[in-house]
């Protein structure tokens, strides 16, 4: 399923290696240019098949309205599906794996694992360290203990700032400026949109969050930046450093006692390796250190890890995939077909007579067909545009919560999709009807009008 | 007129705007016909006679004047009040029959009787006499695609008689039939004057239905211009 | 629990109402409704092309239904009202809530909580972990993860009076010990595997690891660093408990590094006391800072998930509609523009306009009808089966994994009516109105 976002794997390819700019456009204009020689070439037939579907507006724009509204539910399911599929689908090369609690969830680690699983528990000579690393803590807690709801209630990933670009998906269009001031300021936070909006706060306002998990470590906050739009709009970052520091002092004012989450704190290290070589390596050094034993410690890819906690969706995933989809699918097909039929059936005279000038039985078909891939086609292509322009757009991405992912964005790959389901199932609902005129016999059509 | 005039019709105009031009399709139009009397219309394409008959028969409305029908000025009626009186007083004859594919005979010739208040055993016995009174009884169950053209035509009369109609109304009845069934056809036409009293007015374009006619009309352009039996002379006005 | 009989009084005045109308519309129609029906027979495959987007959309609905039906019966079943819910101040669900036990030594003693026979106040301490779990993979398949929730309970016997759970016939609750030897295998030495009983659906789930339909007493699998033998099934079919793993406390805590208490759970006289007692608890206990509740409140903010699932559901549900609200509409203007002249003939006939229009409608309303009757039936199949989904207040957390059945009952039945009739007016009244505005003269031509 990822060749589903081709399109947008281009895109970015292209954003991030601008000099095969010039020769992509130049390869595009070619294309359009020789699509525009081909539909000229059969002008006639566009002009034919155009007239035809213009005869009666009303049930042509109803049979492309009915496409139109049900290409926007499959889009917006596909995405759904596409998304999962990829974020679950194990990369050849440049991937990242996750280092978590074996046993149990939520992953709590003593903090001074971190260190050495960010190296990859690499100790002797040959061992691999990986190419990159990120370690998360999780705080959690409240604005106004008083009176507690979800409006002032406020989760953290604390980590290290400097790795929130490089290591975190997609945040290219984090602006630095935020991170930069991440790193200086201790107190720093960064909040996506919609939990600055729930907050009632903006950039450069301070607040102080009572916790929940880490009770009586209550810490103060200002706000230094803002996540673009899109997935992280719901989500907090913090410095690691901060929690880590405050957990440390905490024993100076409680008479030398360690904080109940002392040893839990560290919530997963993320690192950064070549190849799957190169994970299996790093995964044996921390498998087989002696330094992970309470709790133990797992290693897995970051596919792996997110498939597990899609593992309590895989029958609504699967519903969605293998009965909604193709219900969809079919009713579309099942529209364009009733549609196509009984425009067919109106027709038979007009057919028999085109026969009679000398339309041969496949020019009726492809007649037929190109009708209704016209119809499929355009409606899907436009249903996908408008769901493009409203959502990636308007709305930086459709709120539907499965796991941890709050919303899902719609990719331009859609308005491919959107011609693609559009045209499939008109050609498929059409093609009974498409051999019903090709096989129509002129002396039967016209012994009946005589 | 000896008989009673059944219809009258008093100063009918009749005309249809086209874009900002209007039509005029009748012109001051007065006639009167009797009660059991069979009259023929005829005339050129775009005299006015099937608009004539369908103001007569209460389809249309006329622009200007009234037209009477069995007492009742059916000119002012509204649209809802003429549909009630077309079932009861109105029995219309098509050229192209107009039976619904989808019922048998029996159903098409029941279908008026519905709007009645009737049980079904009365509407049975009447649906049973028409068919019998056009020879089509051993037809019931057959659907007009089972049915030649001239047996489908006399089901559209059966259906046209069944309530008893005031008034018969045929817009070129043998119009779409071999010289053959156009004789029954005219043949159960006559009958229904001679023996029923019915009142007949029926449009045509065949001489030998307009024989068969008491009297002729010939209209030109919305107006009359012949008025009598129908001799050779009249029948051959072009 | 849900009654798969009942309808909401709501649904049967709504469905009652759009019935009578039909009724009535079949009354006082006076074109015969075999003209409709024949109509629709003689043009067969349109009539099941445009009866079969109506069998999937309501398909569709019931099946989505059934499922949020499941997980509310799942919500609704897990809690008593009788029940009180004790968590640690803060915690939005278990998997968060820490309490010490030693500041819990009083909350028995609290006035409201119900005696057993032995003299025991029905008052359970658990501690509830998400273990995580290798799934044994497929040929060719990647190596996956489950989540196990697992309860460790002191005394099963108060716990089960507590939360109302029997064992099915066959099984036995675990010893005092928590634990057993398991047979030696050769060359190896003894192992010992923590005794548990399971909810019958995660008897199912585990199940698949050991091509068996389900784990049944004597079955022994493996969760985290130990062997886990079954000694009963618990019959929690409709509960979040059917999905969870239960052992002793002090195992449950040794295996899983979990010293502290995640729940107090407490069995009271009734629902007012309940609310009393989770009042008290919240308020007045002095030795911890508690967030008491009754189980039926704790369980209702677990919905997150099925509203979501729900407004899910629902726009997909109507997105389709109109689908098939335009495919109907589509089919009827054809119709109505092959039989003007049939309309033409009832109208010179006497047949009024709203005559036309009923009878038009009537017939957009049997392919509805016809429609969606199957669509339900279609649906219906999917009643009783199994699917895991997770159940969160939405508000972080983890949720609760749950293997839920799916649940088709009356009222998901009438919704699905109520959809399909409500198409076909939508789809059948324009076409409708425009054949009864077909002036009888111009009809013919």
């Amino acid at each position: 399923m990822q060749y589903f976002l081709t399109l947008e794997r281009f895109l970015r390819f292209l954003k991030q290696n601008p000099q095969y700019g010039p020769p992509m456009i130049a390869g595009s204009a070619g294309v359009l240019l020789v699509l525009v020689f081909v539909g000229y070439w059969f002008h006639k037939y566009w002009y034919l098949l155009l007239k035809s579907l213009t005869r009666n507006l009303l049930r042509t724009g109803l049979s492309a309205l009915a496409v139109f509204v049900l290409a926007i539910v499959v889009t917006l399911v596909w995405t759904i599906l596409v998304v999962l599929d990829v974020v679950m689908t194990e990369k050849a090369k440049d991937f990242k794996a996750i280092v978590t609690e074996r046993w149990q969830v939520p992953s709590r680690m003593p903090i001074a694992y971190a260190p050495s699983l960010k190296e990859g528990a690499a100790s002797k000579p040959g061992d691999l360290k990986p190419d990159d690393n990120m370690s998360w803590q999780f705080y959690g807690g409240t604005l106004d203990p008083e009176k507690r709801t979800w409006e002032n209630t406020l989760f953290f990933f604390a980590m290290e700032a400097d790795k929130i670009i490089p290591m975190m998906d997609d945040l290219e269009n984090l602006n630095p400026v935020y991170v930069k001031r991440l790193m200086e300021n201790k107190q720093g936070a960064i909040l996506g949109r919609e939990r600055l909006k729930r907050l009632n706060k903006g950039i450069g306002d301070r607040f102080t969050v009572v916790s929940m998990s880490h009770k009586g470590i209550d810490l103060e906050f200002e706000i230094v930046g803002e996540f673009p739009a899109g997935r992280y709009d719901s989500s907090a970052v913090m410095n690691g450093n901060y929690l880590v520091d405050a957990m440390d002092a905490y024993p100076t004012t409680h008479n030398g006692a360690k904080h109940p989450m002392a040893d839990k704190s560290l919530g997963l290290v993320w690192f950064k390796v070549p190849d799957s070589d190169a994970f299996s390596k790093v995964a044996e050094q921390i498998m087989s250190s002696s330094l992970y034993t309470s709790p133990a410690v797992k290693v897995e890819t970051a596919s792996s890890g997110i498939a597990s906690f899609l593992e309590p969706y895989k029958d609504l995933l699967w519903g969605l995939k293998w009965l909604l989809v193709p219900a969809l699918l079919v009713t579309m097909a099942l529209i364009v077909a009733n549609a196509i039929s009984i425009s067919v059936r109106e027709r038979r005279t007009e057919m028999a007579v085109l026969k009679v000038i000398g339309f041969t039985p496949g020019r009726i078909l492809g007649l037929v067909l190109g009708e209704a891939f016209l119809v499929g086609g355009a409606s899907g292509l436009l249903s996908a545009a408008v769901l493009y322009g409203a959502i990636h757009v308007g709305m930086g991405g459709f709120p539907f919560q499965i796991a941890f992912f709050p919303k899902f964005d719609i990719y331009v790959d859609s308005l491919w999709w959107g011609f693609l389901f559009g045209t499939i199932t008109s050609l498929a609902g059409s093609i009974v009807p498409a051999w019903s005129a090709r096989t129509i016999k002129v002396s039967e059509v016209f012994a009946k009008v005589a | 007129m000896a008989a009673e005039a059944i219809v009258r019709v008093s100063e009918v105009h009749k005309f249809f705007r086209r874009g900002s031009e209007q039509i005029d399709v009748l012109n001051g139009l007065n006639l009167g016909v009797a009660t059991g009397e069979f009259l023929g219309l005829m005339g050129p394409s775009g005299s006015g006679k099937t608009t004539l008959l369908n103001l007569i028969a209460g389809l249309d409305t006329p622009s200007q004047g009234d037209i009477w029908v069995g007492g009742e000025r059916v000119s002012r009626m509204t649209e809802g009040q003429l549909a009630r009186w077309r079932t009861r007083h109105i029995g219309f004859i098509f050229q192209f029959y107009h039976l619904l594919p989808v019922l048998t005979a029996y159903e098409n010739v029941e279908l008026p009787l519905l709007l009645l208040p009737m049980t079904a055993a009365q509407r049975k016995q009447q649906v049973m006499t028409a068919l019998e009174l056009v020879g089509l009884s051993d037809r019931l169950k057959h659907r007009p695609g089972q049915l030649s053209g001239g047996q489908q035509q006399r089901v559209g009369i059966a259906r046209a008689i069944v309530t008893d109609p005031t008034l018969i109304v045929a817009d070129e009845p043998t119009g779409d039939l071999d010289a053959r069934s156009a004789e029954e056809i005219l043949h159960l036409m006559a009958l229904l004057q001679k023996d029923l009293k019915k009142t007949i007015i029926m449009v045509t374009h065949d001489p030998r239905a307009a024989k068969r006619a008491q009297r002729i009309l010939h209209l030109e352009k919305g107006k009359l211009v012949t008025d009598g039996a129908p001799s050779d002379a009249v029948l051959s006005h072009p | 629990m849900h009654s798969n009989l009942a309808i909401s009084p709501r649904l049967i005045m709504i469905l009652g109402a759009g019935l009578a109308v039909v009724v009535i519309a079949f009354v006082i129609g006076k074109v015969p409704i075999s003209y409709n029906i024949r109509n629709l027979t003689i043009r067969w495959k349109t009539t099941i092309l445009t009866g079969l987007a109506f069998t999937l959309v309501v398909s569709l609905l019931t099946v989505m239904l059934a499922f949020v039906n499941g997980m509310a019966a799942m919500t609704e079943g897990s809690g008593h009202p009788e029940n009180v819910i004790v968590l640690s101040d803060g915690a939005t669900d278990e998997s968060w809530s820490t309490l010490l036990k030693t500041d819990l030594s009083d909350v028995d003693r609290v006035k409201g909580i119900l005696i057993d026979a032995e003299d025991r106040p029905l008052c359970s301490q658990e501690v509830y972990i998400i273990a995580s779990q290798t799934k044994k993979p497929g040929p060719g398949q990647p190596e996956r993860r489950r989540f196990v929730q697992v309860r460790g309970i002191d005394d099963p016997s108060i716990a089960a009076q507590v939360h109302g759970i029997d064992l099915l016939p066959g099984g036995s609750w675990f010893s005092e010990a928590g634990v057993e030897g398991l047979p030696k295998a050769d060359g190896k030495e003894q192992e010992t595997a923590v005794q548990t009983v399971i909810g019958e659906g995660v008897a199912r789930e585990l199940g698949k690891d050991l091509h068996k339909e389900r784990l049944q007493p004597g079955d022994v699998f493996e969760l985290g660093p130990k062997k886990w033998k079954v000694t009963g099934v618990m019959k929690s079919s409709g509960s979040t408990f059917g999905s969870e793993v239960w052992a002793k406390r002090s195992y449950v805590s040794l295996l899983y590094g979990k010293e502290t208490i995640s729940t107090i759970s407490l069995r009271t006289g009734g629902a007012e006391t309940a609310k009393a007692v989770a009042t008290e608890l919240t308020n007045n206990f002095k030795k911890a800072n508690l967030q008491a509740q009754t189980e039926t409140e704790y369980y209702a903010k677990l919905t997150a998930t099925n509203k979501q699932f729900l407004f899910g559901a629902l726009f997909v549900t109507v997105i389709m509609a109109f689908g098939g609200i335009f495919g109907v509409m589509n089919t009827m203007f054809a119709a109505i523009s092959q039989r003007t002249k049939d309309i033409g003939v009832l109208r010179i006939l006497g047949f009024g306009r709203r005559q036309v229009l009923v009878s038009f409608l009537l017939e957009t309303m049997l392919i509805a009808f016809t429609g969606g009757v199957l669509g339900c039936a279609l649906g219906s199949l999917a009643h009783g089966v199994t699917a895991s989904s997770i159940i969160s207040g939405g508000q972080g957390g983890f949720g609760k994994t749950v293997i839920l059945r799916l649940v088709v009952d009356a009222n998901t039945l009438a919704v699905g009516m109520m959809l399909t009739l409500v198409m076909g007016v939508a789809g059948g009244l324009l076409p409708a109105l425009s054949a009864m505005r077909l002036r009888p003269l111009e009809s013919l031509r």
